[in-house]
């Protein structure tokens, strides 16, 4: 046998003082970490509060807002669901104080995880930017006489978009970043572009839009979710319609012009929208059921599984999906779903969830409830 | 060297006064303060030379059995995930291919065939004959001692006899967990034929050098006592007690990772068939 010393370095150094020289201890401990895993999922409770107005970030953060944060100036907490514990809290400077809770907010993380744009009601509406890094307040843009539901920040974080306001208000804003600023949230007022608001919907959303409105499938009500295509060449969000048998519709709108390319309809109301990775297809969840909607065939395919939620993997054609109805037993499931072989790869039960987010690498996907309960899942390795 | 002239001559190794010969008292004459010191310093010096030699000797198996179990797990295991670390860097690098324009899916190519390099390294090359585990027979480990107890770099406080100790240490280190007696023996015999061993010089001086021993000897039996520590607390040792502890019941836990890494690389070969047709 060959003396130690000799062979590599990766062997134990025998008279070291500091003995522990093993290049193999990734790999002794990637192997422990084989042995000792038999599930993908990983439960940890982040916070014992109620509340569905929260956001999960590329990198694991989660921020939340009422009834989480303190009396005072605070609005937002955040959370780091990989330690499972709140580290710090947000706030604006010059805000006052709020001690009722219940407090609305929404939230859009950008692709990195470091900036936070986050809105809540208060005086003199408007979007607040966070560095995360500096934990500080970073500029503010928008102003609202609606709150702001719906926030969405494009992947390569040039654009920035808005839903806000209840029928004939309801509008839709696009920010696009100041092409000279150094800074990653330099969105000037005002808006680039906008749909909606005093706008007809006809105009924007074609002939069809404007016979649906006036029919008997319920008015419009606000623009829901928004999603970026991932090449920020198109913008999807959800009509919303009202009535709770109403049909919602998807438009597909230019970017940066917000010009309607397409209205698709869809079948109850949009609980889920996000585009797959190569900007081609679009997967939607209405009414308990996942959908595909590819925009070169311009067919909605329904996907042979449940949905209320998606989120789609930043290059894998994966998605994560939450149902809280599985066939014959009631129970909710959190999955991961092919999109190739259209077959689940791993599940887990759950219930309750409000938002599902892929990391930036798409090694981990997260997914937390109202109640604080979050699920790390760790894909294995292709 | 003995605290009085008239005493017996000077040993081979100043360590041996302590543990082979107690100081001798002269009959006519009382010790004088600084003899009495030595020889309490001394006896000091045969305790810790003992407790010192057992515990090298602890550190030198437990490092022993740690470097073999390493070599069996990155034989048996490490390759296994060396082959499917390989893999999966072909099936990011084929993604990659199918979207020049999606950065992450550039950045995961060049992760995982950065994973799979080092994986490579680290495995290294397959061996002809498999490693097996490490054995010391009760000669091997008495004969460790001896020249743990007789050389080590820390009872001795000449500056040029410790280096040449450290030298011989760390050979009958390699020697001790390549199996190799004869070396041991050979390391032992030349240090002690060696002028190095000759010691001379008063009691006051043999004194002082006595107590730098004791601290020198105290210090690495501290040092040791951390290394052996650390080495329990890493992943290495903790994989090898999971493995130990399952043989007891009769499991085999290196070929149960062999089959779960196995799956994996069958369903990553089966991923990357599936994207190359797709992209033809």
């Amino acid at each position: 046998m060959p003396p130690l010393c000799a062979k590599s370095k990766r062997q134990i150094v025998p008279a070291s003082p500091q003995a522990l020289a093993t290049r193999s201890a990734a790999l002794a401990a990637r192997g422990l970490r084989d042995l000792s895993r038999d599930s993908n999922w990983l439960i940890k409770k982040i916070f014992s509060d109620h509340t569905s107005h929260l956001a999960i970030s590329p990198t694991g953060q989660l921020c939340a807002s009422s009834p989480l944060q303190r009396a005072g100036t605070e609005r937002i907490a955040l959370y780091d669901i990989e330690l499972g514990e709140g580290n710090i809290t947000l706030s604006v400077p010059g805000e006052p104080p709020v001690s009722a809770p219940g407090m609305l907010a929404a939230f859009a993380w950008s692709s990195t995880g470091r900036y936070l744009v986050a809105a809540w009601p208060g005086r003199g509406e408007r979007l607040h930017a966070f560095d995360l890094y500096s934990k500080s307040p970073v500029g503010r843009f928008g102003g609202f006489s609606e709150f702001p539901r719906s926030l969405a920040w494009s992947d390569p974080g040039r654009y920035f978009a808005c839903g806000s306001g209840d029928g004939a208000e309801a509008r839709l804003r696009l920010w696009e970043k100041a092409p000279d600023s150094q800074s990653a949230v330099a969105f000037l007022d005002p808006p680039l572009s906008e749909a909606g608001g005093t706008r007809s919907f006809e105009k924007c959303f074609g002939a069809e839009w404007a016979e649906r409105e006036s029919g008997d499938e319920g008015a419009f009500t606000r623009f829901g979710r928004i999603a970026f295509s991932p090449d920020e060449s198109a913008l999807a969000t959800v009509l919303e319609m009202e009535g709770e048998w109403a049909d919602d519709s998807i438009a597909v709108l230019d970017v940066p012009t917000l010009r309607r390319l397409r209205v698709f309809p869809a079948q109850g109301h949009i609980t889920g929208l996000a585009w797959t990775f190569d900007s081609r297809s679009l997967l939607y969840c209405s009414g308990g059921q996942a959908y595909r909607l590819t925009s070169e065939s311009l067919v909605s395919e329904s996907l042979p599984f449940g949905g209320e939620l998606v989120t789609c993997h930043p290059h894998l054609r994966l998605c994560l999906c939450f149902s809280s109805w599985l066939k014959n037993s009631a129970k909710g499931r959190l999955f991961v779903a092919n999109l190739n072989t259209l077959s689940t790869e791993d599940e887990y039960p759950a219930e309750g969830l409000v938002d599902l987010r892929w990391s930036y690498d798409g090694l981990k996907a997260y997914a937390v409830t109202a109640d604080g309960l979050a699920y790390i899942y760790e894909l294995p390795p292709l | 060297m003995a605290p009085k002239a008239a005493n017996p001559p000077p040993a081979a190794n100043p360590s041996e006064h302590a543990t082979d010969r107690p100081v001798s008292v002269s009959t006519s004459l009382p010790l004088t303060p600084e003899e009495q010191e030595l020889a309490h310093k001394l006896k000091e010096q045969a305790a810790l030379e003992s407790e010192l030699a057992d515990r090298e000797l602890r550190a030198a198996n437990l490092r022993a059995e740690l470097a073999a179990f390493e070599r069996q797990y990155l034989h048996f295991v490490g390759l296994r995930y060396a082959e499917l670390d390989e893999w999966r860097a072909r099936l990011a690098e084929r993604l990659a291919v199918d979207q020049p324009g999606n950065e992450r899916a550039q950045h995961a190519a060049r992760e995982a065939r950065a994973l799979a390099e080092e994986t490579k390294t680290v495995a290294g090359e397959k061996s002809s004959q498999p490693p097996r585990a490490f054995t010391a027979t009760l000669e091997m480990k008495r004969l460790f001692r001896d020249v743990a107890k007789r050389i080590h770099p820390d009872l001795t406080s000449d500056r040029n006899d410790r280096a040449k100790r450290q030298g011989l240490m760390a050979e009958a280190n390699r020697a001790y967990q390549s199996g190799d007696q004869q070396r041991l023996v050979k390391i032992l015999t030349e240090y002690e034929h060696s002028p190095e061993a000759v010691a001379g010089e008063g009691p006051g001086l043999e004194l002082v050098r006595v107590i730098r021993r004791v601290s020198q000897a105290r210090s690495r039996l501290a040092e040791l006592e951390a290394e052996i520590q650390q080495l329990r607390r890493s992943d290495l040792y903790q994989l090898k007690l999971r493995v130990e502890e399952a043989e007891k019941s009769g499991q085999d836990i290196l070929k149960q990772m062999i089959v779960k890494v196995n799956e994996q690389i069958t369903q990553a070969k089966r991923r990357l068939k599936i994207e190359t047709e797709r992209a033809h």
